[in-house]
C-alpha cells in the first residue's frame, strides 16, 4: 500500500525531470537555442540567487489574489443567494451575467486604468470582477436546483426560514458553491497575473515577468513561468483536491479526474 | 409555435439589457456618474467606427481570422494529443505528468515568452489562441476516452473487430460526451487569450483586443467601452449560438447527455 503510494507520487516527478534534463541537454548541443529558451540549470540558478526578490513579488501577487478572492467570495456568495431565491431576480440578471462573463479582465485593463490610475485599485478591482462572475453563476444555481420536495418537507416539520435555509439549502448547494469557489479562483489567479503586465508599478508575479521580457531577460521570463506552473499545480493538487473530496466526491457529484 | 417561443426567449433576454440601458443612460444624464459613458455615446461611436468609417469590422474580421486559424490548430491537436495520451498507457505515463504541469500555467503567461521567440506579429497571437483552447481539448479528450465503458469495448473486441475499428466506431464516439463540451470551453479560453494577446503583441495592428489598448493613449473611454461590449456579445455568440447549436446537433441529439 505505502509503496503503491510513493510510486504514484514519484513517477510523475520523475518524468517532469526528465523534461527539464533533455531540456538541458538539447540546450547544450544547441539543438535548442539557448539564446531564446534559456536552460534549466540557469533558470533554477537565476531563481535562487534572486529568491528574497522573487519571494516578494510572489507575495505581493498571493496578497493581491485573497484579497480580492475574499471581497468577490462575500459579494458573490450574497448576490448568488439573492438571484437564486427569487425567480424573476434570476430572470432578469442572467442574461446580463452571461454577457459579462464572456469579457475577459484584461480587456478591462485600458478601462480601469483611466478610471482608476494604475496599481493595485486597478488589480484588485478587475480581480474582483472576474471571480465574482462564477461564484455568483454557480451559486444562484445550487440554490435553483434544490428540491423543492425537500424544502416542502422541512417546512411541514415546522422548520423556520433560518432552520431551512442552514440545513436544507446550504448542504444541497455546497457542490456547486465550491465549484463556483474553484472556477474563482483560478481565473481570479489568471487574471491578476494577466493584469500584472500592463498595470503593476513595481512588484507582482506578472510584473516581474513583464518587465524581464522588456529586457529580453529570457531566463528570467521561463523561471517565471515555471514557478507559476508548480505554485497553481501544487494549490490544485493539494488544496482544492482536499477539499473537493471533503465536500464534492463525498456526495457523488463529480467522478474523481485523472490528474 | 416555435417562432413564437423563439421571439418570447429573444425577448426575455434582451429585456434586462434595455432596463439597464434606459438607467445608465439617465443616470449619467442626470450627471450621478460623470467619469463612464453613456449608452447613446457609445451608439454614436459604433455608428462612426463601424458604418461611417468601417474599422470596426477590420478589427473583428482580424481577430476572428486569428480566431479560426489558432481554434482549428487547438483542436486538431488537441484530440491528437488526447487520443494518444488516452489510447496508450505508456504515452499517457510519460507526457501527462509534463502536461499537467503545463496547464497550470495561464494562458498569458505563454505570451512573454512567444513574444521573443516568434516575434511581435501576428504568428504570436495566433500561437496563444492555440495554446488557449489546446490543453483544454486535450484533457477532454482524454477524460472522453478513458470514460468509455470497458464493456463495450470487450464487446466490439469479441465481435471481431480490429484495433482501428474499435477505435472509430466506439472509442471515438464514446468520448464526444467529453470532446463537445471541452470544444465548446476551448473556444472560450481562446477567445480570451485573443484579447489578452493582441493587446500586448506590439506589431499587430488590427484586432478587437488592440482596438481597446489602443484607445488608452487618447484617453479615448468610450471607444474601450464599446470594445468591451463587443467582446461580451461576441464572445456570448460564439459560445451560446454557435457551440451551443453544435452541442445541440451532436451529443445532445444523439441522445448523449441530457437536454438543459
Amino acid at each position: 500500500m505505502n509503496q503503491k503510494h510513493l510510486s504514484t507520487y514519484l513517477s510523475p516527478l520523475f518524468f517532469i525531470i526528465l523534461f527539464f534534463i533533455l531540456w538541458e541537454i538539447f540546450a547544450d548541443y544547441g539543438i535548442v537555442d539557448s539564446a531564446l529558451f534559456s536552460k534549466p540549470s540557469r533558470i533554477f540558478c537565476n531563481i535562487y540567487n534572486n529568491s528574497y526578490l522573487v519571494l516578494i513579488h510572489l507575495s505581493t501577487t498571493l496578497y493581491r489574489l485573497i484579497l480580492s478572492f475574499i471581497v468577490a467570495v462575500g459579494f458573490g456568495i450574497l448576490s448568488g443567494i439573492i438571484m437564486g431565491a427569487n425567480r424573476f431576480v434570476y430572470r432578469f440578471f442572467d442574461p446580463l451575467l452571461t454577457v459579462l462573463m464572456c469579457i475577459p479582465g484584461i480587456a478591462m485593463v485600458p478601462v480601469f486604468i483611466v478610471l482608476l490610475g494604475f496599481g493595485d485599485s486597478t488589480i484588485l478591482t478587475i480581480g474582483i470582477i472576474v471571480a465574482f462572475f462564477p461564484i455568483v453563476y454557480n451559486v444562484s444555481t445550487g440554490v435553483r436546483s434544490v428540491d423543492k420536495n425537500l424544502v416542502n418537507a422541512a417546512r411541514i416539520m415546522g422548520g423556520d426560514r433560518k432552520t431551512i435555509f442552514l440545513k436544507v439549502y446550504l448542504p444541497s448547494s455546497t457542490p456547486y458553491l465550491v465549484t463556483g469557489l474553484k472556477l474563482g479562483l483560478a481565473r481570479c489567479w489568471r487574471t491578476i497575473i494577466a493584469v500584472e503586465f500592463i498595470a503593476a508599478t513595481n512588484f507582482g508575479f506578472g510584473y516581474m515577468i513583464w518587465d524581464a521580457y522588456e529586457y529580453l531577460d529570457v531566463t528570467t521570463v521561463y523561471g517565471g513561468i515555471i514557478l507559476l506552473g508548480i505554485i497553481f499545480y501544487t494549490i490544485e493538487k493539494t488544496l482544492i483536491r482536499e477539499i473537493e473530496k471533503k465536500t464534492i466526491e463525498k456526495w457523488g457529484v463529480v467522478s474523481k479526474h485523472e490528474w | 409555435m416555435s417562432g413564437k417561443k423563439l421571439l418570447n426567449d429573444f425577448f426575455q433576454f434582451i429585456f434586462p439589457f434595455i432596463v439597464v440601458g434606459i438607467l445608465w443612460e439617465i443616470i449619467v444624464d442626470v450627471g450621478l456618474i460623470t467619469f463612464i459613458p453613456s449608452p447613446h455615446e457609445l451608439l454614436v461611436r459604433f455608428y462612426q467606427l463601424s458604418i461611417q468609417k468601417n474599422i470596426l469590422e477590420k478589427h473583428l474580421y482580424y481577430s476572428f481570422y486569428r480566431l479560426i486559424i489558432g481554434y482549428l490548430l487547438a483542436t486538431i491537436f488537441g484530440i491528437g494529443v488526447g487520443v494518444l495520451i488516452g489510447v496508450k498507457k505508456i504515452v499517457s505515463d510519460i507526457f501527462s505528468p509534463v502536461l499537467g504541469l503545463l496547464i497550470s500555467i495561464p494562458t498569458i503567461a505563454w505570451v512573454p515568452v512567444l513574444l521573443i521567440t516568434f516575434g511581435l506579429g501576428d504568428k504570436t497571437v495566433i500561437i496563444a489562441i492555440f495554446l488557449g483552447g489546446f490543453f483544454e481539448v486535450a484533457y477532454s479528450t482524454i477524460h472522453g476516452i478513458r470514460m468509455v465503458d470497458k464493456n463495450l469495448v470487450n464487446a466490439a473486441r469479441i465481435m471481431g473487430a480490429d484495433r482501428l475499428k474499435i477505435f472509430s466506431h466506439v472509442l471515438l464516439p464514446g468520448a464526444m460526451t467529453s470532446i463537445i463540451p471541452g470544444l465548446r470551453l476551448a473556444i472560450g479560453y481562446s477567445w480570451r487569450a485573443l484579447v489578452g494577446a493582441e493587446m500586448l503583441a506590439a506589431m499587430v495592428r488590427w484586432g478587437i483586443g488592440k482596438m481597446i489598448y489602443e484607445a488608452r493613449f487618447w484617453n479615448d473611454i468610450v471607444t474601450m467601452f464599446l470594445g468591451l461590449v463587443v467582446i461580451g456579445i461576441m464572445g456570448m455568440l460564439l459560445d451560446k449560438f454557435i457551440m451551443g447549436y453544435i452541442e445541440k446537433e451532436t451529443i445532445e441529439r444523439w441522445g448523449m447527455i441530457e437536454k438543459r
